[in-house]
């Protein structure tokens, strides 16, 4: 039996259909869990969540729905040791829910993915995540070169880490800065990140490893037809880019 | 306020043998509002080309249907809507751009397709001054568009924005949406054969008192003083509502799939439920009774005529046999939960499709409405008067010599020419994983709009208002063509086009001569071009309490097959040694162009020659199908030499080094064509072409001489925008 993978559907979630797509694509046996199956969420084995806008981002984006009763499974599962990936609105409401980078407690955050800086608007950008951790730090990114390097699609208007200097630390010291913005050949500089993130963060993981939330979306960038910069021959249908960490992430179900 | 004339008002009661009743005055004051009933401009918009052996659907329902290409045996369509939303815009801009996305989204998905792509074709007053009212409707009317497109997640790929000063009291937002459909599972706006005894279905958010006298009031000359008393008549968006709404539909369709039932489906717009459901049985030949005292409400004891016509968004209407109908409650209010997504939002039975064709409406067990449907829904006319041959002449006048090292990046920094990339960044151009080509990477957005196929669709939008204040024909008949080129430029195969026609007061014969003058010119380009026009919107009275109309805005949209994506044309210069192509015409006059306004001259418009486009278009689509086509930009604003910079500016933002030179007269002169990077070895046949120079080893362009650096020119043309935009 292959591990199945629940895409949980927030009302407000919007990028469910890519992601279930590019599971699949990339062998994971997944499918969507809309929120009035929510008692059907903790039978699974493994768990990502989508972007979109949740609960219409209210208070915070991510806020309201960590608090939805689907969450209550999902931090269950988390906490048991499965597999939790949060790309965008899904990354905001692990923070939100307290799951990563976990240095609080449930649901009292201490770090929040929020307004855009210094201007405070949505941005779709194409970016660059750097890997910023050992690959093996996190089982999500296990399969993942050192120093990988993964396309993908900036688009939120809430993506800036924000945290206390003190909880800022706690981040750098605890290893839960998984991935950063860099340049196309992996360079990191200010001008590389979109949204005025603190750390340059697009990505924290928790203390155990299993619980990963980035803000951009390699599910985006995934399919070869995707690439501005595919080269001739390459099959336009076949899964490649950002699809890396979505492979990594099915191989460490396996 | 009811805006009917009152000749209209003695006809309606003429017909009736009484005096309407409000609810009546009301109903007939939106089915006769120039926005629903194109009652000055149906004649003329007969004349435009609509059929072909792609149009599975033309003008006539909410959106018209085009046949795409075949995948695994399944025949796909693409199904485009194209509307504006002017005035709510200008008088509400955040809410009213926003229900702009929404209900052309709603137009689409009522087809029975899956969204997959909008558009924004804008055009602002001249935002120079940032705190003026001109610049604060040029953001917010983008913030909405943004906040609503993706909140519900459909990416924006194509548009284009102008600033001028003839917009200032009048910003234009028009909105284009595509959905993707299995040809088999089309659904239509109007009651089937068999119909009699089905159920009338709402679907949607509670209706409240938003929106009332919308429809009318988008018929209205706008003035300033009015505008606290307008805003009421504006919709309040609620995208995350919409969301739902969309998934839960998508959900529905699969059932009906499913079960193999005929049902109606129809999005609520102008004119609310009494337009809508009037409308879905009127034309299918039924009449209808429906109970408004069935209809979930926002607010208790709101007037029946506000229920009747008030155009809350976010409603939609099914008419569904009676065996479908607890499936489909079932699906919306239990599974995708409306009730507990917004405050009473419900699905909803409110009447039932009738074999007599009369339309009544019953509130409190009370007639408040009851007329012949044919009455209400069929169409009316409004011969108005109009001017013949308007033109504002340019004049027969020489371009002087121009010095390119000091002009040309003028021309890049121009606000019509600069990149619109400050603006389109806050829209998400790549949800859901299917974009090709997203906003501002080629000269039209792609979508691989099936999973799992080859096949793509290329949208492009155009429609110069430099040319619309000249000559209101040209520049309508220049926005197909610039439409078609764009779209063939990346490589895709034009099959139709959709047309919003915003101009200004048909009750003033200059105004109303500019209007019919467009349309006949765009029926000549669609005609000499064989597209069909599958469906469109006229926006009227488009018109200042000064008096001042817009400058003439025929604005037309072009939508492309592409059999496989791998043929896609991607952005920017591949190689050095590459030959550049100017095909197309090469006509040195200036008027209507960046260059001529900022020499402040007039110049002479270029010729439209339809023999030397169609010669044109072949060689281009020739060059891609022989795959020697390297990268394509269309000669638009800014004229040639902005093309082969933007060649330049996407090879190096793909980390690509190149630049060109190029040896040729005036190169900023805008006579549309195509600027190709043609593979050096390619053996093409060049014969009506002319090379205009050649793709070099170094970020550079060397213009008749004169070298200019390709990153620097990149931040000239960059940072414009960003002021507005920051």
């Amino acid at each position: 039996m292959s591990a199945r993978i629940a895409v949980p559907v927030f009302p407000g979630t919007n990028s469910e259909d890519e992601t279930l797509r590019l599971l699949r694509d990339c062998g994971g046996d997944a499918e969507l869990v809309h929120w009035s199956q929510a008692s059907s969420l903790a039978q699974y084995d493994a768990y990502v969540l989508a972007g979109g806008f949740a609960y219409e981002d209210r208070i915070r984006a991510g806020a309201i729905a960590a608090h939805d009763r689907m969450m209550d499974s999902v931090i269950e599962a988390a906490e048991s040791g499965k597999l939790v990936f949060g790309i965008c609105n899904g990354a905001q409401i692990l923070l939100e829910a307290g799951l990563v980078p976990g240095t609080g407690s449930i649901r009292r955050p201490t770090a929040a993915f929020t307004r855009n800086a210094p201007a405070p608007h949505f941005v779709c950008k194409h970016v660059y995540l750097k890997l910023a951790i050992d690959p093996a730090r996190c089982a999500i990114t296990a399969a993942l070169p050192e120093d990988a390097i993964v396309p993908a699609w900036a688009a939120h208007a809430e993506g800036r880490l924000a945290a206390t200097p003190e909880h800022l630390r706690e981040i750098v010291a605890g290893g839960h800065l998984a991935f950063v913005y860099a340049d196309s050949t992996g360079a990191v500089d200010d001008g590389a990140i979109p949204n005025g993130s603190a750390l340059g963060c697009a990505g924290l993981v928790n203390r155990a490893g299993n619980v990963l939330a980035i803000m951009p979306h390699p599910e985006r960038d995934a399919w070869n037809f995707n690439h501005l910069d595919r080269r001739e021959g390459d099959d336009v249908l076949a899964t490649s880019g950002g699809s890396v960490l979505f492979r990594s992430f099915v191989q460490a179900l396996s | 306020m009811v805006n009917l004339r009152d000749e209209e008002l003695q006809r309606i009661a003429q017909q009736l043998g009484r005096d309407p009743s409000v609810v009546e005055l009301h109903a007939f004051d939106a089915a006769w509002s120039e926005h629903c009933s194109y009652k000055s401009s149906r004649r003329f918009l007969k004349t435009l080309p609509t059929s072909g052996s792609r149009v599975l659907l033309g003008p006539g329902e909410d959106a018209g249907i085009l046949h795409l290409g075949t995948h695994d045996g399944e025949r796909y369509a693409v199904v485009v809507a194209h509307e504006s939303h002017n005035h709510p815009s200008q008088v509400v801009p955040f809410e009213g751009a926003a229900t702009g996305i929404g209900g052309i989204v709603r137009d689409v998905l009522c087809m029975g397709a899956e969204v997959v792509a909008v558009a924004d074709p804008l055009r602002f007053g001249r935002c120079d001054d940032l705190a003026s009212h001109q610049s604060h409707v040029a953001r917010a009317v983008v913030d909405g568009i943004g906040a609503y497109g993706n909140a519900i997640g459909v990416p924006n790929v194509a548009g284009d924005v102008y600033f001028e000063h003839g917009f200032d009291e009048n910003c234009l937002v028009n909105v284009v949406a595509l959905g993707i459909v299995n040809e088999k599972d089309v659904i239509h706006s109007y009651a089937p054969k068999g119909a009699e005894g089905w159920q009338i279905v709402l679907v949607g958010k509670a209706t409240d008192p938003s929106g009332f006298g919308g429809a009318s009031f988008s018929s209205l000359t706008l003035d300033a003083r009015d505008a606290e008393l307008n805003k009421g008549a504006v919709q309040v968006p609620d995208p995350f509502f919409k969301n739902v709404l969309m998934r839960a539909s998508y959900r529905v369709f699969a059932l009906q799939r499913e079960r193999r039932l005929a049902a109606a489906f129809k999005d609520l717009g102008a004119g609310g439920i009494v337009g809508c459901s009037a409308e879905m049985t009127g034309h299918g030949g039924y009449g209808a009774q429906i109970d408004l005292s069935g209809v979930n409400v926002a607010l208790e004891g709101m007037p029946p005529e506000i229920i009747a016509v008030g155009e809350t968004q976010e409603r939609m209407m099914w008419i569904a046999p009676p065996e479908f109908v607890p499936d489909l409650l079932r699906i919306y209010n239990e599974e995708f939960g409306l009730p507990e997504v917004a405050y009473n939002a419900c699905a909803t039975v409110i009447g039932e499709v009738t074999a007599q064709q009369r339309y009544v409406l019953q509130y409190r067990e009370r007639i408040v409405m009851d007329v012949e449907s044919e009455f209400l829904t069929g169409a009316i006319n409004d011969e108005l008067p109009y001017t013949e041959k308007i033109y504002h002449g340019a004049t027969a006048q020489e371009l002087p010599a121009v010095d390119i090292e000091g002009i040309f990046p003028r021309v890049l920094a121009h606000r019509d020419v600069c990149s619109r990339e400050p603006l389109y960044r806050r829209y998400d151009s790549v949800v859901r994983g299917r974009t090709v080509l997203p906003r501002g990477a080629g000269d039209a957005g792609i979508l691989a709009p099936v999973p799992g196929s080859r096949l793509g669709v290329a949208l492009a939008v155009a429609g110069n208002p430099r040319y619309g204040r000249i000559d209101p024909a040209y520049a309508a008949e220049q926005a197909v063509l610039e439409a078609m080129r764009r779209v063939v430029a990346v490589g895709a195969h034009p099959i139709g086009l959709t047309d919003c026609l915003n101009f200004g007061n048909p009750r003033k014969a200059e105004q109303y001569g500019e209007f019919v003058a467009a349309v006949e010119a765009l029926a000549r380009a669609a005609t000499e071009l064989d597209l069909p026009f599958v469906s469109g919107n006229v926006s009227l009275y488009n018109e200042a309490a000064t008096g001042r109309a817009i400058p003439a805005s025929a604005i037309v949209a072009c939508i492309g097959s592409i059999a496989d994506i791998a043929t896609v044309i991607t952005p920017g210069f591949k190689a050095a040694g590459s030959a550049l192509l100017w095909v197309g015409s090469r006509e040195l006059v200036g008027g209507g162009s960046v260059l001529a306004e900022l020499l402040g001259v007039k110049g002479t418009l270029p010729h439209i020659e339809y023999d030397a486009e169609r010669a044109a278009l072949t060689i281009v689509r020739d060059a891609i199908a022989r795959g020697v086509m390297r990268s394509c930009r269309v000669v638009a604003d800014g004229g040639m030499l902005t093309a082969v910079a933007r060649l330049a500016f996407d090879a190096l933002r793909a980390g690509r080094k190149l630049g060109a030179e190029i040896d040729f007269g005036n190169p900023l002169c805008e006579a549309g064509g195509f600027v190709c990077e043609i593979a050096g070895d390619s053996g093409m046949d060049v014969t009506g072409t002319l090379q205009i120079g050649t793709t070099i080893d170094a970020p550079e362009l060397v213009v008749n001489g004169t070298r200019f650096d390709v990153e620097r020119l990149y931040e000239t043309w960059s940072r414009p925008l960003a002021q507005l935009y920051p």
